[in-house]
């Protein structure tokens, strides 16, 4: 299921945006050695600091899967800047009704270690979602930044770009190239029909909030309390260098808790 | 294609000079797309003006201007962060959320409507308010029918905004890529686009993008204004 983030409800899925950026650290800078910037473990840049829109795909489990990124051509977006290359020096589209695609990334190996959802699945979900998500919005086209890899699995899904701005440029371990999507019923049906994938790709706020809520109940018994916070409130008040180095070992000992005791942040 | 088609039926002759015809503009898309009432509102950060013309009637405008709502609506602060359109309903109902409707209410102003946000290149931003006294599910249908020429509408409005600005009209001379001014060329010199594709080895919907992106940079609504302003700026040479 897809959580679509935005300006207007960032602020309660801060939990679920900051493994969207540690899953992007994995995929854009260790798999794809991208120059991107890396803190604490996530990967942002200055474009997220404009209130793209996100798609982030969730498994069962409520662990982010995957994401991408949209921006307007019409405001500052990465093929008018850091992507600039691709486009050979030349000015990049700017149209109200075309978007711009970034950071399109699934967490192959999450998904490979373990039944449930295919990688597969993982990757036309969100691309359903994205091309369903900018429809609704009055978005008739969609500008893609991708590898050749993404390339091939757009053509193996019946979703092949209909075109493509610019050239193929290297970036770091991959190269990177600029592809175009139409946003129409036709191209949504196509790729469904492939991947078998027939219901609602979105989950909307309330169902999330509401999935929360009843977590308690059927989930295992998770901690009282904040264990990320009071590890580093017992680093930050440490007296001394012994007191610290515990602090630091138990928060080393706990690591593990704080990746599966996750909860929306209201 | 079919998405011009309203766009094609604005009258830009029939526009008169009065606050440089930009709430004539406003009162043509509320007539044309069928909406109670039309509002812009945008932040020009290189002059430093801010700019807010609608359809709305005397007394609500005097009133909301009185009160500085447009500090504290929630239909532009919040609405025009996001990049998608905002539908009023998905607002919190924050203080100032109740303080602009409860007065709205009074001046039977609807609370049913939606924000298009725009977010131009040099940090300018504006957004386009549409109203409606519909149902629940009319105003639905309407919005789907309607959401992606008021898209184009929202940014040629904003853009005309600011162009109107003579420095920031220069910092937004036309980019058009060489692919951009080429399609251009070939329209000026009577090619269909389906016919420019096939010169070009390219599909004709790449060819439709780049075309919309021209007209964008062009500021015209319709291809052919387009085509007028590329000629007059010797970006393209009349055949």
């Amino acid at each position: 299921m897809i959580l679509v983030i935005d300006a207007s409800n960032k602020h309660k899925f801060t939990s679920y945006m900051n493994d969207m950026f540690r899953l992007r650290a994995r995929v854009f800078g260790e798999r794809m050695g991208w120059d991107v910037t890396i803190q604490d473990g996530m990967e942002r840049d200055k474009f997220d600091d404009l209130n793209p829109a996100y798609a982030v795909g969730l498994d069962d489990q409520g662990q982010v899967v995957s994401c991408v990124r949209a921006l307007q051509t019409t405001g500052p977006h990465m093929l008018a800047d850091v992507f600039s290359t691709i486009l050979n020096g030349e000015p990049p589209l700017r149209s109200p009704t075309l978007w711009e695609s970034t950071r399109f990334c699934v967490d192959t190996k999450r998904l490979r270690g373990k039944d449930g959802m295919t990688v597969s699945f993982a990757t036309c979900e969100l691309m359903i979602a994205s091309l369903e998500a900018a429809k609704n919005a009055g978005i008739t086209d969609i500008v893609t930044v991708i590898d050749p890899l993404m390339d091939r699995i757009l053509k193996r899904s019946d979703n092949a770009p209909y075109g493509y701005v610019g050239k193929q440029t290297d970036m770091g371990k991959v190269p990177a190239l600029a592809a175009l999507l139409d946003c129409t019923d036709e191209r949504i049906n196509r790729l469904r029909n492939f991947a078998g994938i027939h219901h609602d790709v979105f989950i909307s706020e309330d169902e999330i909030t509401a999935a929360a809520h009843f977590q308690p109940a059927n989930a295992p018994e998770k901690p009282r309390i904040d264990l990320h916070s009071y590890c580093n409130e017992q680093i930050a008040s440490a007296e001394n260098e012994t007191e610290k180095a515990a602090a630091l070992a138990l928060q080393q000992a706990l690591a593990h808790r704080f990746q599966s005791a996750r909860a929306i942040d209201a | 294609m079919k998405q011009a088609d309203l766009i094609d039926h604005f009258d830009l002759n029939a526009i008169s000079g009065r606050d440089g015809g930009f709430t004539d503009i406003l009162f043509q898309m509320r007539e044309k797309f069928g909406f109670d009432h039309v509002a812009y509102a945008g932040v020009n950060p290189i002059k430093g003006t801010t700019h807010g013309h609608m359809t709305y009637d005397d007394a609500w405008a005097d009133h909301y201007v009185k009160k500085e709502y447009y500090r504290i609506d929630p239909t532009l602060t919040e609405a025009r962060r996001s990049i998608a359109p905002v539908d009023w309903g998905r607002l919190e109902h924050t203080r100032n959320f109740k303080t602009v409707f409860r007065d709205a209410h009074d001046f039977n102003i609807s609370n049913t409507g939606l924000t298009i946000p725009v977010h131009g290149p040099y940090g300018d931003i504006g957004g386009l308010s549409l109203t409606s006294n519909l149902p629940a599910a009319d105003f639905h249908k309407l919005r789907q029918e309607t959401i992606s020429d008021l898209q184009s509408m929202a940014v040629y409005f904003h853009d005309l905004i600011i162009r109107s600005d003579p420095l920031s009209r220069i910092l937004n001379q036309p980019n058009l890529s060489a692919r951009e001014t080429e399609i251009l060329q070939w329209i000026a010199a009577g090619k269909s686009q389906q016919d420019i594709g096939d010169i070009l080895s390219i599909s004709h919907r790449t060819v439709e993008v780049h075309l919309r992106s021209a007209r964008t940079k062009l500021a015209a609504l319709t291809t052919p204004q387009a085509i007028g302003r590329a000629i007059s700026l010797g970006l393209v040479y009349p055949e």
